[in-house]
Order: structure tokens, then C-alpha cells, then sequence
């Protein structure tokens, strides 16, 4: 009968408290938004899964939490803390992604550049909500708009917040749909959602090969910090353009990225525990997240408005909205945006230039701050 | 510590400012220098010739193949190979042609000593006179397959 007892208060049920409980609710929300309603689902499905393993209650000692030397978790947790998921997924990504409609148009570079506005505004409230800096700066970067991103830099400085910050930024991704469109709305008027772009010229196989090699230099010598996201982004695109590695492009872009995405997602909702999740510090990073989300877009689309004053070919303003670097959903938003008033307006490859230099400068953005934040 | 007191002592107004300008000008370096990518390509794809002929090809990248490229430098001797090899020449130019058609394309083809292997082609029957100039083209080959039938 003690036998019995003992097991019995062993399990889940006898040890679980309210926390786990929210935090399972969390799962099923994640994993409802994932499957049902397809809200990133490749994001939300690994991640909203690993919030109900990592929130199943379990005897402390046994070697099974993720925050437990030697469980197997905490060995596949690594990958994160290490900052190692995130260079591969963005190995995949260079491997996915086009850089022609940027080349054509290098000018939208701009709009890219002043989405990152958001990160800082937000460092300043994350100071002024009394967050040490190293936690202020990871924060901060949620921005961006950039899950590995986020999670790159939280795990160099801010270990702790890895849970939140990285929920927070997928969460915020993931509501696109909801988040954007209003503020699009908000500061254009029809008129300037009505522009049409010009199209965009032709760009050689040639560019399209040496404009990975160059960028590498140019950012990466700007700022080194940044090496593991944009040297693996950059290396994964040459693959892809070289034309004569098209063998390993292939895997980049496929085997190498979904295995990187299933093991992040999975740690990264394992590691919301309810007692290390669910605290005040939790609630103010979502707070700060949506700051932070609102005036990336709302800085890319004024930006736009401002550069619109200097040039003789109008851009249109809703283009920088997608200067965060959530690839490919706010580019599909601002182009879904477009054509809800004119149909025959294709923003698309616009949009997807200004998101592709979103990932340059997000992840420049967190190459600074981090050797901000080394030499305090 | 919260509020501007917490931004003032963390340095936090300074990293803003900083941060902000340095992603700012990075992109803003990398955007002019790819919009000048097409043209220095431009540029150097039409760079004066003299600069071309400096840049000689390794010879391991071989040049890519053109219609005369697997002609050998020196015939064989035999002149039925030789025929064989001009046979791709008379198809191109038609049945009966003249024989300074024939001569111009061997040359353009860079088929070496075409003013010889031509006389020998005469001498052999292989170019058969049709008149005024125009020749047919009977290789030998074809004679012995005829006798055959």
C-alpha cells in the first residue's frame, strides 16, 4: 500500500499546481492558433507542444526538467542556450531566401533600417520598467520581429527569459494579421495605399551571387557580434545562388531547417515551466513585445511617408510595415493590405525586399547590443 | 530604479541613439554599394578589350564547344576520315555548292590546310564537278555502299 501511495504521489496529478495548469491552457491555445486557424503553424505547432511537455509536473531529481543537468531535455535545450538553433535556421533561411526584389530596389533597404527603430524605443521602456540592461536589450529585441533572433541574443545575455521573450516574439509573429493591419490603416490615408510600384528590373545571376559575399563583409565587419546569424544567412543564400551547390542548398533549406525548427520550438515551449514562466517579469515582456512590434511597423510606415517627400517615384507607405523582419507574414500582410484597395496592386516582392533587409538589420541590431551590453 | 532616472544611469538615451545610427548607416552603406553592383558589373562586362585579352582563361576552362572545336589540328591521312569530317560542312551548305562556299566555311571552322584537302577531294571523285563552277559531294564511302546494293 506505501508502495502504491508513494507512486501515486509521484505523478502528475498529485504534483501539479495552478502554474502548470495555465500554462497547459497555453499549450492547447498554441497548439488551436497552430492547427486550426494555420497562424504559423510551423512555429506554434513544435512550440505549443513542448509547453505541454515542459508543463507536465514531475518529481524534482529525476533527471527529467529541462532545467535539470543530464535529462534529455536539457541536453536538447543546448541548442538554444548555446545560440546554435538559431544560426541553422538562419543557414535555412539564406537558403530560401530571394534577394532579387532588394537588388532591384536597393532604396527599400531603407525601410528595413528604421522597422529596427522599434527595438530601441523599446530598450528605453524596458530601462524605464526598472529591467537591468542585458535583460532591457533582450527584450528590446523582440522588435525585430525575428524569433531566432530574439532568442539568439536572450540566450547570450538574458538566459532566465528565454521562455517569455521567446513565446513573447513568435506570439507577436504569429499575430500579424491582428497587430498590423490597424496601425497600416492608422497612418495612411487611401490615397497613399493606393500607390502603385514601379516594376522592378531584372537582376542578373551575377549579382544575385557576389551581393551574399558583399553583404557579409559590410555587416559583419560593422558588427562581428552579429557572425552567427548573418554569416550562416549569408553563406546559406551564396549556396543557394552559386548554382553549384545545389545539393547542400537543398538541404539548408529543408532538412536542415525543419530539424533546427522542430528541436527549437519543442525546447523553447518545454522551457515555460509555471513557476519559472509565470511571473510579473513575464507579463511586462508581452507588454513590452507589443510596444516594441507596434512601433517597428508603425516606424517603417512613417519612414516611408518621410522618404516619399524626397523622391520623384512614390513608395508606397504600407511597404514599410513589412520592414520587420517576420518573413514571409507581414510582407503578405502589407500586400493583402494593398490589394483590399486596389486588387490589382501587387506589393508582394516589394514588401518581401523590404522584409528581407528586416533580417539584416534585426540581426545587425542584435550584434550591437550585445557588445553594448559586453562592455558594461 | 524606473523611469528616465533607470534610461539616465543605464546609458540607456546614449545606446538608443548609437544603436539606432549605426544599423541606420550600415544598411544605408550596404543599400548604395548594391545599387552600384549592376553598373561596376556593366562596367566590367564591357571593358575594353585590351583588358579582356590580359584576363587569358586557365587552361582548364575549356572554352565552350563550337560547331569546328573537335576538328584535331592535323587530318588524318586518310582521306575517307577527312571526308567524314567534312560531311557535317556539305550538309550544311546543301547538295551541290561551290566549291569557295565549301572553302570559306572549312576555314571559318577552322578545318586546317582546306585549299589541299580540297584538290585531294577532287582528285579522289569525292567533289564531283556538276559545271559552271558547282560541285556535289560523293564520298567514297557512299560509292562502296552503292556497290554493295
Amino acid at each position: 500500500m506505501d508502495l502504491l501511495f508513494q507512486f501515486l504521489s509521484n505523478t502528475g496529478y498529485y504534483l501539479a499546481d495552478y502554474r502548470n495548469v495555465i500554462m497547459i491552457v497555453v499549450g492547447f491555445i498554441f497548439l488551436y492558433l497552430g492547427t486550426a486557424k494555420e497562424y504559423e503553424p510551423l512555429l506554434l505547432v513544435p512550440i505549443g507542444f513542448g509547453i505541454l511537455v515542459g508543463n507536465i509536473p514531475f518529481f524534482k531529481g529525476f533527471g527529467l526538467g529541462i532545467y535539470e543537468n543530464n535529462s534529455v531535455l536539457h541536453y536538447l535545450y543546448f541548442g538554444v542556450t548555446s545560440g546554435l538553433y538559431p544560426s541553422i535556421v538562419f543557414l535555412g533561411l539564406g537558403a530560401m531566401t530571394d534577394f532579387s526584389s532588394l537588388l532591384a530596389r536597393p532604396v527599400l533597404m531603407l525601410l528595413g533600417a528604421a522597422a529596427q527603430m522599434g527595438i530601441f524605443f523599446t530598450l528605453l521602456g524596458a530601462l524605464a520598467l526598472g529591467f537591468l540592461p542585458k535583460e532591457a536589450a533582450s527584450i528590446a529585441i523582440i522588435g525585430g520581429a525575428d524569433g531566432p533572433t530574439s532568442i539568439f541574443l536572450t540566450a547570450k545575455l538574458a538566459p532566465h527569459l528565454i521562455g517569455p521573450i521567446a513565446i513573447a516574439a513568435y506570439s507577436y509573429m504569429a499575430l500579424i494579421p491582428v497587430i498590423q493591419p490597424p496601425i497600416m490603416r492608422l497612418l495612411t490615408n487611401r490615397k497613399e495605399r493606393l500607390i502603385r510600384m514601379a516594376e522592378l528590373r531584372e537582376v542578373s545571376k551575377k549579382e544575385r551571387i557576389i551581393f551574399p559575399a558583399v553583404a557579409v563583409i559590410l555587416c559583419c565587419f560593422l558588427a562581428p557580434a552579429s557572425i552567427p546569424l548573418l554569416g550562416t544567412f549569408f553563406f546559406g543564400n551564396f549556396l543557394k545562388e552559386c548554382g553549384v551547390a545545389n545539393r547542400l542548398a537543398q538541404t539548408a533549406r529543408t532538412a536542415i531547417i525543419d530539424t533546427a525548427t522542430i528541436l527549437l520550438g519543442l525546447t523553447v515551449g518545454a522551457s515555460t515551466q509555471g513557476d519559472v514562466f509565470l511571473t510579473p517579469k513575464s507579463v511586462a515582456i508581452f507588454f513590452l513585445g507589443a510596444v516594441a512590434f507596434s512601433i517597428a511597423t508603425a516606424s517603417g510606415v512613417i519612414f516611408a511617408k518621410i522618404l516619399n517627400l524626397f523622391l520623384k517615384e512614390k513608395i508606397n507607405p504600407l511597404l514599410g510595415a513589412a520592414g520587420v523582419s517576420a518573413v514571409p507574414g507581414s510582407a503578405r500582410e502589407v500586400h493583402l493590405v494593398g490589394q483590399s484597395e486596389d486588387p490589382e496592386n501587387f506589393l508582394l516582392m516589394h514588401a518581401m525586399a523590404c522584409n528581407s533587409s528586416g533580417v539584416i538589420g534585426s540581426a545587425i541590431c542584435a550584434g550591437i547590443l550585445w557588445s553594448f551590453m559586453v562592455v558594461l | 530604479m524606473y523611469g528616465f532616472h533607470a534610461i539616465t544611469t543605464h546609458n540607456g538615451w546614449a545606446m538608443a541613439f548609437v544603436g539606432a545610427l549605426i544599423v541606420f548607416s550600415g544598411l544605408v552603406v550596404l543599400s548604395s554599394v548594391i545599387s552600384q553592383l549592376y553598373k561596376v558589373l556593366l562596367f566590367w562586362e564591357k571593358r575594353h578589350p585590351i583588358f579582356k585579352n590580359n584576363n587569358k582563361m586557365p587552361e582548364d576552362d575549356a572554352p565552350e564547344e563550337t560547331p569546328g572545336s573537335h576538328v584535331p589540328k592535323e587530318f588524318p591521312t586518310d582521306l575517307d576520315e577527312t571526308a567524314r569530317l567534312y560531311q557535317s560542312l556539305v550538309e550544311e551548305i546543301g547538295e551541290t555548292f561551290y566549291l569557295s562556299k565549301l572553302y570559306e566555311v572549312a576555314k571559318k571552322n577552322d578545318f586546317p590546310h582546306p585549299h589541299i584537302t580540297l584538290t585531294a577531294f577532287r582528285e579522289a571523285e569525292i567533289l564531283v564537278p556538276y559545271g559552271d563552277g558547282v560541285f556535289g559531294w560523293n564520298p567514297r564511302t557512299e560509292n562502296k555502299d552503292n556497290e554493295n546494293d
